[in-house]
């Protein structure tokens, strides 16, 4: 297969950057995106030039490290990670932008590689367990439903890539803070810190410079762990206890968290 | 020039467990990684973790399933401890946040695994690994006034001082190019394991197994480096996995003719028979012409009731729909061994010390040695968890009460002159990636599932061969910023040099024990062969000796499944 790119290049963080254009020609329907930017270094560095950088690891989709905007949707057409799209995905001849993950909260630190840290300081600011448990009781005195560690689970898959970031008009990260709280707080093990934690999340998230989230839903139409929105309500329903029982613990009527 | 008491290098599970330990002792830690934490390895363990927790279970039944598996090469002191701790550290995963699987009664549930004679397998669905790491990940946050963390540094080298201890590292910042001595009372590394020295293989391409080819530089004893781990089931070409929970839920093999071959090479465990036998009785099937055209045969895994694939199982719903063009609900699945995991490693005491002073090594980079001749599926998470846990308390106590050294800055000037040597090569000879290519498949198509020694004297030849030419082999990228080629340039000296150290020691145990299968030896000597093989750098090439195999209550027994 042949492809026609538009391949946004950089060379550090203070330099402006700008779209090149190459083609690849060749090109078998069964690699993979990340692959088909190997095959296209190889003749950038035949030609004199210095190759591409990018993220990968994993090449199956559990890493969370590839981070490509391919026609200006996060990891490409078909909801799951860079190195899990396919060029059989796209028509032979096809013209495809490739970009970084775009949000200014994501510096960009060379051509397709962003420094994602902002998330980790949300993490930071609450998204742990502190609580030390001691001696440790028989594993079954405290039965977990299994919906609600269902429940916690599918929001635990969050692999921090930061699709939704990249996705968000508003350029939210509340789909990963709202995973990130979801699986604490669904847990009886997370329940004593929830507020302090949606508090201290939302409270960083915001600090960082990330927009607010307004239900456009393109985070979840993006999320290769297909996390759903609705941990971002469950966030929003434990923010507004949070300030509800801070208002409360000011006024002497329950103890602060 | 910063300073920590302890210096963790890798940030998998056994290096975060590890800095947790430490920092949990009050110590300053530093932890170093050259991918962001949650990128790591330990991601991609799928199927689970073992522990002796349920009331008819015991850690010695486990500790026996180990050793078994290991075909009695494990050192059974340090297999006694890890089974002995491992309910206290599932318990622990469970408070600060792991979403293990639940029953309907809102029990922890557990799937059966390889090679074991109880259910002991603690999971949250196939993605354990990812679930644990992200946890642990968290709580390096909750210590982040003792804990600094250093992303995307590659760390090229050890310091040692004057008499060979260990005192910290030269590491390169990714991002920038910048070159740093960390200096630190203790280090410890958990670096990981090196399967990206063959080809396929289902590790990541960070798996270079750069924390054993530095212990090794700076004078540790290598242990076990022969025992390589060929999992049973990974797609062809690619290499990706498909976790043993799949047989573990009740999943068959195949051979083209639809028989299920198991029956003649473990007709009791059947599937779940060792991942060594598997692989063989795969690989037989395969070589003896029953295997389909592309040297395969079949996992069915449509004998799991649908909705269980799916709540138990979805990661492998999508890597066969997404890499093999296959509905796992609907058809059988081609699978073959595939390399998987690096039994042995730098070898350590039961506390993680090497015999570098001050100089620690946890998880896969180790070799304790609890796996022996192979790993038993859900003992590695199990290994990087207890032993980290180890090796961070001790380093700490260690650490406490010593003053840091003054450290010469020779090995940081040397380290820059070698990275600036390889981005400064002429483009001539061959790339680097040519050479990886080359190692990858000499070593996949002769040290593997069945070996002998004209074929492992040939892949030695080669290897030796590669590592003059990765001498002066050149990179594509000459810059500074992300420069992943001169990474890719150091991972493969490094490669090379465990390569050798492998070929070395397979060729000396002339013997079929374990993952290492010897057909001009078929068969296990344990009056010759129930040691272990060490290797020592010596000038620029491997010296072996052996060392004794710890025995406490289990003899040697015959193996069957």
């Amino acid at each position: 297969m042949n492809f026609k790119l538009r391949v946004w290049r950089q060379p550090s963080e203070g330099n402006e950057g700008g779209f090149e254009a190459h083609e690849v020609s060749g090109v078998d329907p069964e690699a993979s995106f990340l692959e088909m930017l190997d095959i296209l270094n190889e003749k950038i560095v035949a030609d004199g030039g210095d190759p591409i950088a990018y993220d990968r690891d994993c090449m199956e989709g559990v890493c969370g490290s590839c981070s490509l905007l391919i026609d200006g949707i996060p990891h490409g057409p078909r909801q799951v990670t860079s190195c899990q799209t396919f060029m059989r995905d796209f028509p032979d001849g096809a013209e495809i932008s490739v970009e970084p993950f775009r949000n200014s909260a994501f510096p960009v630190i060379r051509d397709l590689v962003v420094d994602r840290s902002p998330l980790d300081r949300i993490i930071e600011a609450g998204g742990y367990i502190s609580v030390t448990s001691g001696p440790q009781p028989e594993p079954n005195t405290n039965p977990v439903r299994p919906e609600d560690q269902e429940h916690a689970m599918d929001a635990a898959i969050c692999i921090g890539c930061g699709a939704c970031v990249a996705a968000c008009p508003n350029g939210s990260a509340m789909l990963f803070t709202g995973a990130k709280v979801a699986h604490l707080n669904s847990l009886p093990q997370g329940d004593p810190e929830r507020f302090d934690r949606a508090h201290g999340m939302v409270a960083q998230h915001d600090e960082e410079g990330f927009g607010g989230c307004t239900n456009f839903g393109e985070c979840q139409a993006v999320c290769p762990q297909e996390i759903s929105i609705k941990v971002i309500g469950e966030l929003y329903h434990d923010y507004r206890q949070a300030m509800l029982h801070r208002l409360r613990a000011r006024r002497g009527a329950v103890k602060p968290q | 020039m910063p300073d920590h008491d302890v210096l963790v290098i890798g940030a998998g599970l056994a290096g975060q467990r590890a800095a947790l330990a430490a920092a949990e002792h009050g110590v300053s830690v530093g932890i170093i990684s050259k991918v962001h934490p949650i990128r790591s390895h330990s991601n991609a363990a799928q199927g689970g973790i073992n522990a002796a927790l349920a009331v008819d279970d015991s850690w010695e039944s486990h500790a026996f399933d180990t050793i078994k598996g290991s075909d009695y090469l494990s050192d059974q002191d340090a297999v006694e401890i890890m089974c002995r701790e491992a309910p206290n550290e599932l318990l622990h995963l469970e408070h600060i946040g792991v979403t293990f699987h639940r029953n309907e009664k809102g029990e922890l549930g557990t799937r059966a695994f390889g090679g074991a004679s109880h259910a002991r397998t603690y999971y949250v669905a196939d993605i354990t690994g990812q679930a644990i790491m992200h946890t642990l990940y968290e709580q390096l946050m909750k210590y982040a006034d003792l804990i600094d963390r250093y992303e995307e540094w590659f760390t090229t080298e050890l310091a040692l001082d004057e008499d060979g201890n260990c005192v910290g590292a030269v590491t390169r910042n990714i991002k920038d190019g910048s070159m740093e001595l960390f200096r630190a009372k203790a280090v410890i590394l958990a670096s990981g394991g090196n399967g990206q020295i063959w080809h396929p293989t289902t590790n990541a391409l960070i798996c270079t197994g750069d924390g054993i080819a530095m212990a090794y530089r700076a004078g540790a004893k290598l242990m076990d480096m022969e025992m390589i781990q060929y999992h049973p089931t990974t797609l062809r070409g690619k290499g990706f996995l498909i976790t043993e929970g799949a047989r573990g839920e009740g999943a068959h093999l195949l051979n083209a003719k639809g028989e299920r071959f198991m029956e003649k090479y473990a007709p009791n465990k059947m599937e779940l028979a060792s991942r060594d036998v598997v692989s063989r009785a795969e690989q037989t099937e395969i070589n003896e012409g029953r295997g389909f055209p592309d040297g395969t045969v079949a996992l069915d895994i449509t004998v799991v009731p649908r909705k269980r694939i799916h709540e138990a199982l979805r990661e492998i719903v999508l890597v066969g729909r997404d890499f093999a063009g296959v509905d796992i609900t609907r058809e059988p699945i081609h699978i073959k061994p595939g390399n998987h995991y690096t039994m042995g490693g730098i070898k350590t005491d039961i506390w993680g010390r090497t015999d570098v002073k001050g100089l620690y090594a946890a998880g896969e980079a180790a070799c304790v040695s609890v796996h022996g001749g192979n790993r038993l599926g859900a003992n590695s998470l199990l290994d990087t968890l207890i032993f980290g846990r180890r090796s961070g308390e001790d380093a700490a106590k260690h650490a406490a009460g010593r003053g840091i050294d003054r450290v010469s800055r020779t090995v940081l000037e040397q380290e820059e002159r070698r990275v600036q040597a390889i981005i400064g090569r002429e483009r001539s000879g061959r790339r680097v990636s040519e050479i990886k290519a080359e190692l990858g498949e000499t070593m996949d198509s002769k040290v593997a599932v069945f070996r002998d020694e004209e074929g492992i004297q040939s892949a030695l030849d080669t290897v030796r061969r590669l590592k003059e030419e990765a001498d002066g082999a050149w990179i594509d990228d000459r810059g500074t910023i992300f420069n992943q080629d001169v990474l890719g340039a150091l991972e493969l000296q490094n490669m090379l040099q465990q390569a050798e150290a492998t070929c070395m020691a397979a060729l000396e145990r002339k013997e079929s024990r374990g993952a290492q299968f010897r057909t001009d030896y078929p068969e296990r000597n344990d009056e010759e062969w129930l040691k272990h093989i060490d290797v020592s750098l010596n000038g620029d090439g491997p010296e072996l000796s052996y060392s004794p195999v710890t025995i406490t209550d289990w003899q040697p027994q015959e193996r069957t499944y």
